[in-house]
């Protein structure tokens, strides 16, 4: 049983545990412009080898773990995204017992589509102003959404010219649904929230927009569909790269950089944690290792370039190989108070009243909110 | 759209110069650093500040440290008409209703609203027939705001001092222009309640954070209340310096809280609606001068 943190002060929920040296030193708020094609210093020499090296490794690590469950096929579809990572890094025991309604996809809805819609509308923005020749103009936030949301409504009539073509995406077949539902509170949800998301990519990277920038998990001719990687073609599992863009053309060089952008930002420790599963995901994704990653906060307005070296590679597979054992373990062993790691998130825990080390973290947590004594 | 805000959006003024704002991250960073001695707080184990919280600091922190008691149903209320401005600023609807606001919170994934008036049953009407007004009067303010104002809701602004030890989070009820829309930043910051001089410190404190956050200062901070005032504040140097001076002296406070001070208690105007006057002496033996005559709720 790991020890209860016994922080006098209530931790960040929702942030994973924090295994850096937080912003320090770091290119933090940094107003120059977003430089890209520099290797940093500390980045794999060669980022095809070293890809190809950690796709084979993580590989070999994946393929291990699952042979550690109880009969082949015991574990199906395993998704490896932040989340997941984030989540079975945090409290393994609270991860496994989600079970499979909390491990698979609860569904869109609009506070989890406000990033792959914005993402989506500024992908069609762009896409309308490329088919027209000409840069595109500063998208209006609530007004680009608007758009992309009716050109998914009227794709049907693209061949008859009305309206450029919108690719299909399952965020944007939801959006239909909702439409056809006339569900308008939720249409209006969506507008808030995607809106929020593109208002602060847009003022956070500055407008235009970073030479060289590609939208990515996005659909259509402007944007790249979505980054994924599979250990091999029967293997269960899926890791998914959740980085919102790529600054840089990727090539046997490298040099590029993922980005990821974070509406609202949390534990600055928790920067290391993402930058490392997205390089390595992005890695495993692309074939080629990131020269960075560039996370940003839409609430803070902070840029911090985080290069991609051999270690943070490694934590990024760690947290990713970590995900499948801890399925694998779940097979047989749900939640488990033995390796319980109080935080938080205790106090959203389903598993509560089964978790002694979370229930004596909560004991000292409640004396506590927002680093003040509660009376 | 209400004159008020309608005139800032026609005619906005020239906000501040930017050069202060970097001097005033440096006065905060140190007086973040100074609580921090005596308070303990670290990157793991931050204070964190919110605009509630600052002014329940400076207000009376007895009441501050207290529990939260739940939501009663005047906030039930205020969450309703706050919602409706939020609808419609992002909606192109017309009219915005209860229900339409409640399902917006709801489709948010936010049901306590829902929820609570569910649990009221019939008695739900009188909530519902006390907030509709208030949109009536509320709302029509912040639809059709042009779309070059960039009118988004929620907007979250986060200011980090003292390396992540204090953090002074917010999100802004609806913000409009700024960086990188050629326009000044207008906060607009939606009260359900009645107005009151209390008010203008969120709009102050928000000011400074979109400065912090965003290099520029915005130009106004409008205050738009469902009694039908709207109180419009044009961003000065001076009032930024105030801003965060109240957030030195929040840092203060809480440091000593942190450190084992007992909390004082202030009784005052707010302790009508205090939920722990009940336990409170000083509170209990308050009573308004001249029995609440033009003062604030």
């Amino acid at each position: 049983m790991r020890a209860p943190g016994g922080n006098r002060f209530r931790p960040v929920e929702d942030e994973a545990t924090g295994s850096g040296g937080g912003t320090d030193g770091l290119d933090q708020g940094s107003r120059e412009p977003i430089a890209t094609g520099r290797l940093a210093p500390g980045t794999p020499s060669d980022p095809v080898g070293a890809a190809d090296r950690l796709r084979a490794e993580t590989s070999r690590r994946i393929v291990d773990a699952l042979a550690g469950a109880p009969s082949p096929g015991a574990v199906a579809d395993v998704y490896v995204g932040w989340v997941a990572a984030r989540d079975a890094a945090t409290c393994p025991a609270r991860y496994r017992g989600e079970g499979e309604h909390g491990w698979g996809f609860p569904g869109w809805s609009p506070p989890l589509a406000g990033g792959a819609c914005g993402r989506a509308a500024l992908a069609h923005h762009i896409a309308q102003a490329d088919r027209a020749g000409r840069p595109p103009t500063l998208p209006m936030p609530l007004d680009a959404i608007r758009a992309w949301m009716r050109a998914l409504r009227t794709r049907d009539g693209a061949a008859e010219g009305r309206t450029p073509p919108v690719e299909r995406s399952g965020v944007g077949d939801w959006i239909c649904e909702v439409w056809d539902a006339g569900d308008s509170a939720t249409l209006a949800a969506v507008a808030a929230v995607a809106g929020r998301w593109l208002a602060g990519f847009v003022r956070v990277l500055g407008w235009p927009l970073p030479p060289r920038l590609t939208l990515v998990n996005a659909p259509g001719p402007a944007a790249v569909s979505s980054l994924w990687w599979r250990p091999g073609k029967a293997s269960p599992v899926t890791v998914a790269c959740g980085a919102d863009a790529r600054l840089g053309r990727v090539t046997g060089a490298g040099g590029f950089a993922l980005v990821v952008h974070r509406v609202a930002t949390g534990d600055d420790g928790a920067l290391w944690d993402r930058a490392a599963f997205e390089a390595a995901a992005g890695a495993l994704a692309i074939g080629v290792v990131p020269g960075s990653v560039l996370l940003t906060g839409g609430d803070t307005g902070e840029r911090v370039t985080i290069p991609v070296d051999d270690d943070l590679l490694a934590l990024g597979a760690d947290r990713i190989v970590a995900v499948v054992a801890e399925r694998v373990v779940a097979v047989e062993r749900g939640f488990d108070p033995a390796d319980a790691t109080p935080s938080g998130a205790c106090r959203h825990c389903d598993h509560l009243a089964d978790c002694p080390p979370g229930q004596a973290w909560m004991r000292v947590a409640e004396r506590w909110r927002s680093g003040l004594p509660v009376l | 759209m209400v004159e008020g805000l309608g005139a800032v959006l026609a005619e906005p003024p020239r906000p501040p110069s930017p050069d202060g704002i970097a001097a005033l991250r440096t006065e905060l960073d140190d007086a973040a650093r100074a609580a921090c001695a005596v308070g303990g707080w670290s990157q793991d184990e931050p204070l964190r500040l919110s605009k509630h919280l600052v002014t329940g600091l400076l207000r009376c922190p007895r009441r501050a440290l207290s529990d939260d008691q739940g939501a009663g149903d005047d906030v039930i209320v205020g969450w309703v008409v706050d919602a409706a401005a939020k609808l419609a600023t992002v909606s192109p609807r017309r009219h915005v209703t209860v229900d339409a606001a409640v399902a917006f919170l709801t489709a948010l994934g936010d049901s306590t609203v829902a929820d609570h008036l569910a649990d009221l049953g019939p008695a739900a009407e009188r909530l519902t027939s006390d907030a509709a007004p208030r949109i009536d009067r509320l709302a029509p303010s912040l639809a059709g705001v042009d779309a070059g104002w960039w009118p988004r809701v929620e907007d979250p602004v986060r200011v980090v001092l003292a390396g992540g030890a204090v953090t002074v989070a917010g999100r802004i009820d609806v913000l409009l222009g700024g960086p990188p829309t050629g326009r000044p930043g207008v906060i607009v910051e939606v009260k359900g309640g009645r107005w009151h001089d209390g008010m203008r410190a969120d709009g102050h404190l928000y000011a400074l954070m979109v400065a912090l956050r965003d290099g520029e200062v915005p130009a106004s901070a409008v205050t738009i209340v469902s009694d039908g005032t709207t109180h419009v504040e044009h961003i000065r140097p001076a009032l930024l310096q105030h801003a965060a001076e109240r957030l030195d002296e929040a840092m203060r406070g809480a440091a000593r809280l942190a450190a084992g001070e007992p909390p004082a208690m202030l009784p005052g105007a707010h302790c009508g609606h205090c939920p722990v006057r009940p336990d409170c002496p000083a509170g209990r033996a308050w009573r308004p001068a001249a029995e609440a005559a033009g003062s604030p709720p």
